[in-house]
């Protein structure tokens, strides 16, 4: 079985409510920041007990975007310098992690 | 030669003296075993809290973010087809009971322990069943039913708490105290060891991610909320908000702190080191007596500061 990397996407979420006050995006891109962040906690909090089966290639795809995501967030210069494709790298990490849902096969 | 002959004072010392020095043979492990017991009750009770806690701060948290936002409507399952924490826990409750009563297993324990350094007649006990009732001693069945599908991590806790549970049924023979006592903590310690292992790789995995984030959340969330409505407030109304903003910052610096796992971890040190001492050899109890006082300062001292913390992230 395997898992997907929760601690990064815990890094992610705290990362985006950071940015939610961050004054140097705009105040759309805020809410943006915060709106993401809720909705990946809420999916952080069944995929931290969800199990894959071995090599289900959607959670290998995942880990690898969240680990990208985490690091574009993590330099401030860049993701505020590109703040709309950081956003919207963050959307479609909130989409492709709500389908892992479906093939999970089991939750806590 | 005259045979000297004590006076009535000295013959009172010398049978106090006797006294003393037999008291503590026979109730050498008295002092640290209470001591464990005491502050097992008192991780436990603040553990429990914790993890009862759980679905309720969802629930708050939930309820603090509508409450932040108007435009948000109270709901029970989400407009992405998600129940909220309204509308089903986002624990399971069994199994949050299940491991309320693993570590009440491990309550009963040192109980036991307890009642083995002070009982004067230790075949009084009668069996594990007995003592435990049928909720504890068929605890291992209540993790079966959960694991699967339901509770990933609940096979875990099977196999330490079915031996355990035969372990402490193994307290109830009539033995001298010292080596009813070792052989005590020689048959449970390892189980116990497991399930407070599994414990605290259940705060590092799971409860420790939901806090830190859940108090990032709460307070971005009120952070969103008084920037949107600070024009439209007056000074209290401003002083309000920012009292509750920085409480919640101070629960954010207390989550990332790791108190919970910290508390656990104190626990397995002290218990080693009572491990220790009571499976030393004779000429080795002086090392690790000491060590066990020292595990057992330590976590005194820390119960104090970290249930301090813990109680912030409980609602």
């Amino acid at each position: 079985m395997i898992k997907v990397d929760t601690t990064t996407l815990s890094n992610v979420i705290n990362q985006c409510f950071a940015y939610s006050s961050d004054g140097r995006l705009s105040a759309d891109e805020q809410t943006a920041m915060l709106a993401d962040g809720k909705r990946l906690r809420g999916l952080l909090l069944n995929l931290l007990s969800a199990q894959f089966d071995d090599s289900t290639q959607a959670v290998i795809d995942a880990n690898k975007q969240l680990t990208a995501v985490n690091t574009a967030l993590a330099n401030s210069a860049t993701a505020l310098a590109n703040a709309a494709q950081t956003l919207n790298a963050v959307s479609t990490l909130v989409g492709n992690l709500d389908k892992l849902l479906n093939v999970a096969s089991g939750f806590i | 030669m005259k045979t000297p002959t004590w006076r009535a004072p000295q013959r009172l010392a010398a049978v106090a003296l006797t006294f003393v020095l037999v008291g503590c043979t026979a109730n050498r492990y008295e002092a640290p075993v209470s001591s464990f017991r005491d502050k097992t009750q008192q991780t436990i009770n603040v553990l429990s809290s914790f993890y009862s806690s759980r679905n309720s701060y969802e629930v708050d948290l939930y309820l603090q973010g509508v409450a932040a936002d108007s435009s948000l409507p109270l709901q029970t399952t989400d407009a992405y087809g998600s129940p909220t924490p309204l509308g089903k826990p986002v624990f399971s409750p069994a199994s949050i009971k299940a491991r309320l009563d693993a570590l009440n297993l491990i309550g009963v324990y040192a109980n036991r322990l307890y009642d083995l350094v002070n009982t004067t007649a230790p075949s009084k006990f009668q069996s594990a069943t007995t003592a435990l009732g049928n909720n504890l001693s068929s605890l291992d069945k209540s993790f079966q039913n959960l694991q699967g599908a339901t509770d990933p991590t609940a096979s875990k806790y099977i196999g330490p708490i079915s031996s355990l549970v035969g372990a402490i049924g193994e307290m109830f023979l009539d033995r001298k105290r010292d080596e009813l006592i070792t052989k005590a903590v020689r048959d449970g310690a390892p189980q116990v060891d497991l399930i407070l292992s599994q414990v605290r790789d259940d705060m590092e995995r799971i409860f420790s991610l939901e806090i830190i984030t859940g108090s990032n959340e709460k307070l971005a969330t009120l952070i969103a909320s008084y920037n949107a409505d600070r024009a439209k407030l007056n000074y209290e109304q401003r002083m309000a908000r920012l009292s509750l903003i920085r409480s919640s910052a101070n629960e954010v610096a207390a989550s990332v702190g790791g108190a919970p796992i910290a508390l656990v971890t104190s626990m397995m040190d002290a218990h080693k080191a009572l491990v220790q001492e009571a499976t030393a050899p004779a000429k080795a109890k002086a090392t690790s007596r000491s060590a066990l006082n020292g595990a057992l300062d330590q976590w005194t001292n820390q119960i104090q500061t970290l249930s301090t913390e813990i109680k912030t992230l409980i609602h």
